[in-house]
Order: C-alpha cells, then sequence, then structure tokens
C-alpha cells in the first residue's frame, strides 16, 4: 500500500471508529435512574430570607450555579446530617471525577424558632465550605416550601421539646433559579454521581 | 511443634465463660454539634439468649434524657417517632442505624470525652456500653 493509501485507510478507519462512538452514545442517551426530572423546569417562588451570615437572600440567589437544596433543621440528629454527609460526598467524589460545574449545597431551614442564622453557619460549616444555609420568618419559609411543595409540620418529643417531619426530598435547581429535578427518600451518594452531571449536562 | 490442646480443655474452656447475654456491637454516637443539644446513638445489638430481650428504656449519665426512636420515609416525609421498647430477638440482632431505629439523645450535659449508655428491660440494667468520641480530626 503506498503512504497516500495508507493515510486514507487511517483516516477511513478513525472516521468509522468515531461514527461508532457517536452511534453508541445516540443508542443509549444517559438519563437519571434515580431523580425526577421536570419537564419543563419551575421557577422557584419569590421570598425575603436570610443566609447563614444574616445576610437578606431572596429567589435570585439561586441563579447563577446549580444548587442541591435540602430542607430540614439542625436539631435534627439522624436523617439531617447523615443527608449533608451524602451530599458533601458527592459533591467531593464528583469534584474528584473532574466534574465541572458542581453544584453547591443548600439547608434551607424549616425551624427558624431555633435556627438562627448563627446556627445555621455552625452547622452547615460543619458539613464542609461553600455551603449555604437559609432560614429567615417562617411565613416566609413556608411561601418558598409551599410553592415547592415541601410539606413541614412540628412534632412535640416531650414537655419542651420538639422535632420537626419534613419532606427528605433534595431539590437540583438550576442556574437560572428553576427547580429541574427531584431526588426522593433515600439518599445515596451513587444517586447522585450518577444522575447529577446527567441533570446538570442537560439543564 | 504447635502444642496440641486436648479438645475436652477447649470444650470446658467454652463452658466457663458463657456469652454474655447482650452484646452491642459497631457502636457510634454522633457528637452534638456546635449549636446543638441532641445527638444520636446507633449499634448493633446481639441476643445470645434463647429468649427476646425487651429494652423499655434506655439511659445516659451524659445526657438528661434518651429516647428510643424511628426514623421512617413515609410519602416522601420524613418522620422520627418514639418507641415504646427494642426488641432483640432471641438468638438474633437489632440494627440501630442512620434513617431507620436510633437512640436519641436529647439535653446534653458536658459529654466530654464519650458517652456511657445504659440499656434497661424494665427495672433489670442489661447493658452498659462506653463510648468513647473518636480523636478529633486535624
Ligand atoms: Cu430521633
Amino acid at each position: 500500500m503506498s503512504p497516500g493509501k495508507l493515510i486514507v485507510a487511517a483516516v477511513l478507519a478513525a472516521a468509522l471508529a468515531a461514527g461508532i462512538v457517536l452511534a453508541l452514545r445516540s443508542q443509549s442517551p444517559a438519563v437519571p435512574l434515580h431523580a425526577t426530572v421536570l419537564e419543563p423546569p419551575a421557577a422557584l417562588p419569590e421570598f425575603d430570607l436570610v443566609d447563614h451570615n444574616g445576610d437578606g437572600i431572596g429567589r435570585s440567589a439561586f441563579e447563577g450555579q446549580w444548587d442541591l437544596v435540602f430542607f430540614g433543621f439542625t436539631q435534627c440528629p439522624d436523617i439531617c446530617p447523615a443527608t449533608l454527609q451524602v451530599l458533601a460526598a458527592a459533591k467531593a467524589e464528583l469534584e474528584d471525577r473532574g466534574q465541572v460545574p458542581l453544584p453547591r449545597i443548600v439547608l434551607v431551614s424549616v425551624d427558624p424558632e431555633r435556627d438562627t442564622p448563627d446556627v445555621m453557619s455552625r452547622y452547615v460549616g460543619y458539613f464542609g465550605d461553600g455551603h449555604l444555609g437559609i432560614t429567615g420568618e417562617l411565613a416566609e419559609i413556608r411561601k418558598l416550601t409551599d410553592g415547592l411543595g415541601i410539606y413541614f409540620r412540628k412534632q412535640a418529643t416531650g414537655a419542651d421539646d420538639y422535632t420537626v417531619d419534613h419532606s427528605a426530598a433534595v431539590l437540583a435547581v438550576d442556574p437560572a433559579g428553576r427547580f429541574s429535578a427531584v431526588f426522593g427518600g433515600q439518599h445515596v451518594v451513587e444517586n447522585y454521581l450518577n444522575d447529577l452531571p446527567v441533570i446538570m449536562e442537560a439543564g | 511443634m504447635r502444642p496440641v490442646v486436648p479438645a475436652a480443655v477447649l470444650f470446658m474452656a467454652a463452658c466457663g465463660s458463657p456469652q454474655p447475654p447482650l452484646v452491642a456491637a459497631g457502636v457510634e454516637v454522633t457528637r452534638p454539634m456546635p449549636g446543638r443539644h441532641m445527638s444520636a446513638a446507633y449499634l448493633v445489638l446481639a441476643n445470645n439468649t434463647d429468649g427476646d430481650t425487651r429494652i423499655t428504656r434506655v439511659s445516659s449519665p451524659q445526657f438528661a434524657s434518651v429516647q428510643m426512636h424511628e426514623t421512617t420515609i413515609e410519602d416522601g416525609v420524613a418522620r422520627m417517632r418514639e418507641l415504646e421498647a427494642l426488641v432483640v430477638p432471641a438468638g438474633g440482632s437489632l440494627t440501630l442505624e442512620r434513617g431507620g431505629k436510633h437512640l436519641m439523645l436529647m439535653q446534653a450535659d458536658d459529654v466530654g470525652k464519650g458517652v456511657t449508655l445504659h440499656f434497661h428491660s424494665g427495672d433489670t440494667l442489661v447493658l452498659s456500653v462506653d463510648y468513647p468520641f473518636p480523636e478529633e480530626r486535624g
């Protein structure tokens, strides 16, 4: 074979390989296996709350990055820290894998009575850097949760203590500030590793 | 050459030190975080007796109140409810874990370097567990 023909053959082989890769990709488009994607995404409701530094925060704070939003409270000893640990571990692993962009982790308090900005600051800081805590007036928190279908309700556990029942979901909010996917009940790192890149790619 | 231990001696040794009736393994107590007065305890309880062990109360010198709880997620809502008892089945085990049954430790006193848990069945103390906190990282 002449050098010219060799080059032609190599180019053809490369094109064939690329074609196969493309065909395989289009045959099995990556889909989230665990999260439910909202089509179309829903704009967040307006709200007037404070972040963990005590600074005012509204809907626009959700614009500009992907967010994973969880609703819980700092006195919650079991499921809230477990969920935040899962989210922080998933984010760290995605970072190790070179995933860009990475989501911000947001905790919205469903117990603003006890979760002052100061308490929220120390709490979200415990799970790493760059997380956002949101608290404020109960009525304003209700605007946000009602608009997103998030349930919470205070339950007495003793004479002067209480816990809060709350939705266990984690919401993915896109950089346009729209609720675009939801992760349900049991939170596992693997689910986020698999689904988040797909969701963020599509959004 | 390895010394050969007569089977009879092994048998006697096994008889001489019966297994404790209730054993705790994999104990983990979360440290109360800054600004919090609650934490949770997780462990596996194994029952070596041929009767169910019913734990009706748990106490701790480091906490004013300890409750036996179960977290459930129903219709996407996480709830925590107090349990009247923890039943460790005869010859079996009961796992207290995140998002499931757990001990809720409330109104922390000074927890210091660790936590002690006392498991009661009625008026009987059936198990005492000492949990030293792991050394702080960094
Ligand atoms: Cu609990």
